[in-house]
């Protein structure tokens, strides 16, 4: 490091702007982290939070939570299987509602659960479920709407009403707040008529026979072939935890173009770095041939220019990351799907600097072919 | 501490293109003694200094310090021997831009895998005062004069008390006056540092502190009209 230390006050300007380049892109990585991480909380932040292993779906070639349904002879058949600890219907329904005072929710999901089974949330504020028929806990981001305990919401169509009980987390799927309301009731606003029924009638018991998908409990040993059986025989679909996240709407999509965007800016930060030391390396070649001529080894010249290239990515990485941190932070406050979490953060800030090493390995390769007689001048 | 060059033969290019840049060149360096090689432009100086550094493997023949056979050894124990045993001496502004002069002669400590210690910089430092221009130790190459610049190269090559010094043109960018006093002050640092010194030039001016003069045309070399072996300590 003794000449790359030099160099880089020597030749600050050139190292300067490098930097800039290199932090403005780790900058716009944490950006896209913490925006990535926002939309899939916002995305699958009710699945995230569910204490389950596998989700169960009406056989599907793309099963997903608004086209299945499942019935009660398919969740007590996943009951029983021997490798189940636990199972549940959960019933999956958007709707648009209002408050009674005609206040828009525009879209809201209505979640169908039993009171006190592993599907239940953690309710921050008021009560949980069971104590009213047509009892709901929302999700706090309804609160910021203006909705809170207390509060009738009415379903747009079927015209079911419900009052908020409690608030629990930030719970989204599809970007859409969740509803959890009994299941029960969350089968009559499903499959039963608009108002419910009759004043003096009951519904169907048919009816509530229904759910949209089965939350499962399963052994941490089980293989996958021993679910596949019970698939087979009762016509559902069974996949694990983070798979059903695919599941959601528009949650593979939006990854996968974060995603893109992210490895478009490891292979820009690689082509910039590979560029900039290898004309780097072209500028100087006539000193490293002399400082060859002087006795040093490739070894000697590779971990110079090694070093130079880490103490560069790794400065400029950090200075671009902690400046999106601050921004960041702006960000969380201002209702951007926007979450930056430590892990996520470090692991793409450590990716570009190795895109950055992987890029200058072509400069490496420069330093290994020139040639100390070039320190002679005249005879190449 | 002696390098010895016996009937090197160098062949540069392919078939019918083929140019005999050395042929059958033959010399014997001493401690102390200052050899110098005069020729024409394309006469073969360059790539004589070539083959005796270690730069150059010679077609035929062979280069050897102190019964090492250097021409025989492998790319990287012919780096070591240069670092450790050849000190090189270049046309002017051949320093690494970023080190100040002392760092120039700090870097090859570095090159032998150490750390400079204090004696290390005290070393450079003298050689600096040797060569008239401790007072510089701080500045850049492109912060000294043509005549500096060489001043430290040669106290550069002189850093790890080599047994062989190269010097190639060394008063090529100079003045007549300040290139005069570039060769006296190599003559003295190879008589009072006892080291083997192989200078090539085209200026005939600057042979008088030359132990010997050897002529070098078309690659073959033969001995010189300002031939001063008297002055051979």
């Amino acid at each position: 490091m003794f000449i790359a230390l030099r160099d880089l006050t020597f030749a600050k300007g050139r190292f300067l702007l490098m930097a800039t380049v290199v932090a403005l892109i780790a900058f716009l990585l944490t950006i896209l982290s913490g925006l990535s991480t926002g939309l899939i909380r916002n995305n699958i932040s009710a699945l995230m939070a569910l204490d389950i292993s596998h989700i169960a779906f009406e056989y599907n070639d793309k099963p997903s939570y608004r086209n299945s349904m499942v019935d009660r002879e398919m969740w007590e058949g996943w009951r029983e299987h021997p490798s189940v600890i636990d199972t549940q219907p959960l019933g999956h329904t958007m709707f648009n509602a209002r408050t009674k005072d005609d206040l828009p929710l525009n879209e809201v999901v209505l979640w169908g659960i039993e009171p006190g089974s592993f599907l239940e949330p953690a309710v921050n504020r008021g009560e949980q479920l069971g104590r009213l028929e047509n009892g709901v806990v929302i999700a706090s981001k309804l609160v910021e709407k203006g909705i809170d305990i207390g509060d009738v919401l009415i379903l747009d169509r079927i015209l079911t009403e419900l009052e908020v009980i409690g608030v629990t987390d930030e719970h989204y799927i599809g970007h859409v707040p969740v509803i959890y309301t009994l299941l029960p009731k969350w089968q009559e606003a499903t499959y039963g008529p608009p108002g419910g029924p009759p004043p003096g009638e009951k519904l169907p018991s048919i009816l509530f026979d229904y759910a949209s998908v089965i939350a499962l409990q399963i052994k941490p040993d089980t293989l996958p072939g021993e679910l596949q059986t019970t698939d087979e025989d009762l016509g559902t679909i069974t996949i694990d935890k983070t798979a059903a996240y695919e599941a959601s709407t528009g949650y593979v999509e939006e990854v996968r173009t974060v995603q893109m965007i992210q490895v478009f800016l490891f292979v820009i930060s690689a082509v910039v770095m590979g560029a900039f030391f290898s004309v780097w390396t072209l500028q100087r070649t006539k000193e490293i041939g002399l400082v060859k001529a002087l006795g040093a080894s490739n070894i000697y010249l590779l971990k110079d220019s090694l070093g130079q290239v880490l103490l560069l990515m790794i400065g400029a990485t950090v200075i671009g990351t902690l400046g999106a941190i601050q921004v960041g932070r702006l960000m969380e406050g201002s209702g951007f799907p926007y979450l930056l979490v430590p892990e996520t953060v470090t692991f793409s800030a450590v990716i570009l600097i190795i895109a950055g090493l992987f890029g200058s390995a072509l400069s490496l390769r420069l330093i290994l072919k020139i040639d100390p007689i070039i320190a002679l001048g005249r005879e190449q | 501490m002696s390098l010895i060059v016996e009937n090197v033969q160098l062949v540069l290019g392919k078939s019918n293109q083929r140019v005999i840049v050395l042929d059958d060149v033959s010399l014997n360096l001493k401690p102390s003694s200052l050899t110098a090689v005069v020729g024409p432009s394309g006469a073969g100086k360059s790539s004589l200094l070539a083959v005796c550094g270690g730069l150059r493997t010679p077609t035929g023949g062979r280069v050897s310090i102190d019964g090492v056979v250097i021409s025989d050894l492998t790319k990287a124990a012919r780096t070591r021997i240069r670092r450790d045993r050849i000190g090189f001496v270049f046309q002017q502004s051949n320093l690494v831009p970023a080190l100040t002069a002392i760092d120039q002669l700090l870097l090859l400590v570095h090159l032998q895998g150490r750390r400079p210690t204090k004696m290390d910089r005290q070393r450079a430092l003298a050689l600096l005062d040797e060569v008239g221009i401790s007072n510089l130790m701080d500045r850049r190459p492109n912060q000294l004069s043509g005549g500096e610049q060489q001043r430290v190269g040669i106290a550069r090559a002189l850093m790890t008390n080599p047994d062989i010094l190269l010097v190639d043109e060394p008063t090529s960018m100079l003045d007549q006056v300040r290139g005069q006093q570039i060769v006296e002050l190599l003559a003295t640092e190879c008589r009072e540092h006892k080291v083997a010194t192989l200078m090539v030039t085209h200026d005939h001016s600057m042979l008088e502190s030359a132990t010997e003069v050897l002529n070098i045309v078309d690659g073959r070399l033969s001995v010189g009209r300002f031939a001063n072996r008297e002055k051979l300590l």
